[in-house]
């Protein structure tokens, strides 16, 4: 499937930021934005995120609850900082009527899909109407075509998941968590496109 | 974990409202208590109404003297020890208190009852790699004793302590059988599954409490999504059918049919004795009245009942042969396991139990070398012990030995009988005597809870032990 067999991959990115869960100040300069992973099974939501705030799956560290939920802090060029609250959710379609409990509230909508499955690219599609309907109206969409690393398996296009994307306003990126291409990218875009609250 | 560095300080809390400067608190605290009391429940209002004060109070502290030059993380902790104050004192009048909960809390309860005859792991995607029904129980054993606390965050803890155990069990059958690291995916059927298996009483309404009556502000960040898996489980649970368990239509039935002819044969013997719902509406662990049920069903059955797993087990024997016809199998292993902690969590002297085993709670910082010996001969009992029960029962051990080994289980068959001691704490309402009846309660209170916390938030390696067992155990 995806990131597993990368574990060796061992990647040094240290963004500097340890995971404190008590920072108390979330003003402009320091934002704190819940984001919440949508997508089918085993398109390798969980494996994005690993790579993005480990840099690597770590099997003998304890820190946290497996990935389900993990918190990363990245740092912008203008010196602001924001903290990431991922929430990936169960992508199987029974458990698809629970996702509003999950993206209620959410700042940042990360639709996931896997570029070898067209199934998956449609569940996407659905994701994204879902979060047209009934997510907030200011929520930060991406979508995100995963395992680029499979392209000879490749099934769904580029140029259709650009064209999705820009049809429904969305940022568009293709990644692999088994490489970790793109997915500092992804996130540092979505950071960029956020919303700032007046600075005070 | 939210909080986890915060040592929950109701005793701290306490002893500042003891200084003559926080007269005007105590005033504020007891007077909200009192005016509190006094209305008809009306669950919205009494949310907003608790949120507001804790959001005032929380704001006076940090403006008073006597939190003057203290940390951010004393303050949450002056918080906590408010928010567990009131909330003891109020637990009796807000939770469960309209009929409507009360009575979604029955239906759920009776779902569970049934679905957990029937379930199975594939019926809710777990795959068989990340199958372990055994170790398991150990978060079911996390999520029952959600009905042990009055406070919002106690209860919470219960709930982040499953999901724990839960997420480093996942975590071990990842490496083991070189999947994937579990997310949601995996994660998610794993709590249903637990949740079912589990059946808490009142999970509607302990559910319902949190959201209403734990802090806003402190239900955030990661116990904000686990609780919300919880809200999930039990969304997903209250809507069950035969398609949300890719199961045939006439297959459910039958199971369904089969799961209520089951429950209504063995009563409540065989099942866990919670099984008649308790009681509503009042304190979830006055135990008189489930025993007064399982008396009048079970006229001719003797009180061993109410004791715990080994007896349990003796009794699980003796009910099958008497009642074969209704029985179509034997209890697993596992449902005596959970059966004898669901009787276990019911107990107050719980904690006595484990007593024995003075790792249970260790963190591993928190080991030598030189506690290998003195573990690895602790370790060798269990094993014994555990795989002559199992051979006594007639069934084959499996890789995770149960924490309640006969002979310390037997010592407390008496005292379970007793009455649960903790009742005073919803019905002391003598607010004159302010002092001493907040110490009175509080050492109750914290007597379970601050035990609790002391044990449960180092949880991320008290629980890696347990979970651990698969992987390093062997090498």
């Amino acid at each position: 499937m995806g990131c597993a067999s990368s574990i060796a991959a061992r990647d040094s990115r240290q963004l500097g930021f340890p995971n404190s869960e008590n920072d108390g100040g979330h003003d402009a300069k320091n934002l704190r934005v819940k984001l919440v992973l949508l997508g089918d099974s085993g398109v390798g939501k969980s494996c994005i995120v690993l790579r993005f705030v480990r840099g690597q799956f770590d099997p003998t560290s304890k820190v946290t609850v497996g990935a389900s939920f993990l918190s990363q802090t990245i740092a912008l060029q203008d010196s602001t900082t924001v903290k990431f609250e991922i929430w990936d959710t169960a992508g199987q379609e029974r458990y698809a009527a629970l996702a509003p409990l999950y993206y209620r509230g959410a700042a940042v909508a990360v639709v996931v899909y896997d570029i070898t499955s067209p199934d998956s690219f449609s569940k996407a599609q659905y994701w994204v109407k879902e979060l047209q309907k009934h997510g907030s109206p200011d929520i930060v969409m991406a979508l995100v075509g995963n395992k680029a690393d499979l392209n000879e398996k490749r099934e769904v296009a580029v140029q259709d998941g650009i064209d999705y994307a820009e049809k429904n306003r969305m940022f568009f990126i293709e990644t692999s968590a088994k490489t970790a291409d793109n997915i500092n990218e992804l996130f540092e875009e979505i950071a960029k496109r956020l919303p700032r609250p007046s600075a005070s | 974990m939210e909080n986890a560095d915060v040592f929950l300080g109701l005793h701290d809390f306490l002893d500042r409202m003891r200084q003559p400067s926080a007269s005007d608190f105590v005033k504020s605290i007891k007077s909200f208590i009192v005016s509190f009391s006094n209305n008809v429940a009306d669950p919205e209002r009494d949310s907003a109404s608790i949120q507001e004060f804790f959001s005032n109070m929380e704001a006076a502290f940090r403006a008073h003297p006597l939190w003057a030059g203290c940390s951010e993380d004393e303050l949450e902790s002056a918080g906590e020890g408010l928010e567990k104050y009131v909330m003891t004192k109020l637990f009796s009048r807000v939770f469960a208190s309209v009929p409507d909960d009360v009575k979604l809390d029955e239906q759920l309860y009776e779902k569970m009852a049934l679905f957990q005859q029937f379930i199975r792991p594939e019926n809710l995607d777990i795959t068989p790699a990340f199958q372990n029904e055994t170790s398991w129980l150990l978060a079911q054993k996390e999520l029952q004793k959600i009905n042990m606390y009055k406070a919002p965050r106690d209860k919470l803890v219960c709930i982040l302590n499953c999901c724990k155990v839960i997420g480093n069990l996942l975590l071990n059958a990842s490496v083991t059988s070189n999947e994937n690291p579990p997310g949601a995916d995996e994660f998610l059927p794993v709590l249903i599954y637990v949740t079912l298996k589990a059946n808490p009483p009142q999970l509607h309404s302990n559910l319902l409490y949190i959201q209403r009556f734990r802090h806003q502000s402190r239900l955030v960040g990661e116990a904000a999504y686990y609780f919300t898996n919880m809200l999930s489980a039990e969304s997903f649970i209250s809507n069950i059918d035969a398609k949300a368990i890719s199961m045939d239509e006439t297959e459910f039935e039958r199971n369904m049919e089969f799961a209520r002819a089951l429950l209504s044969g063995l009563s409540v013997d065989t099942q866990d004795p919670s099984s008649p719902y308790p009681n509503y509406g009042h304190h979830p662990r006055s135990e008189p009245t489930t025993k007064h049920r399982n008396k009048a069903l079970n006229d001719n059955k003797d009180p061993m009942l109410q004791t715990v797993s080994s007896a349990a087990k003796s009794k699980i024997k003796k009910v099958t042969s008497e009642d074969e016809l209704l029985i179509t199998e034997v209890p697993s292993l596992s449902d005596l396991e959970n059966k004898g902690a669901s009787m276990l969590l019911k107990e107050d002297k719980a904690n006595e139990v484990f007593t024995e085993y003075p790792y249970l709670f260790s963190s591993v910082g928190d080991l030598t070398v030189g506690d290998v010996e003195d573990l690895l001969n602790n370790y060798k009992q269990l094993v014994f012990k555990y795989a002559c029960l199992s051979k006594g029962l007639g069934v084959s051990p499996t890789s995770h030995p149960p924490p309640t080994p006969k002979n310390k289980a037997q010592d407390h068959v008496e005292t379970t009988i007793e009455p649960s001691d903790d009742e005073p704490i919803g019905a002391n309402d003598k607010l004159e005597e302010s002092n001493d009846t907040t110490e009175d309660s509080s050492d109750k209170v914290s007597l379970l809870g601050e035990k609790k916390i002391e044990s449960d938030l180092p949880q991320d390696d008290a629980v890696a032990p347990k979970g651990d067992t698969n992987t390093e155990t062997s090498s």
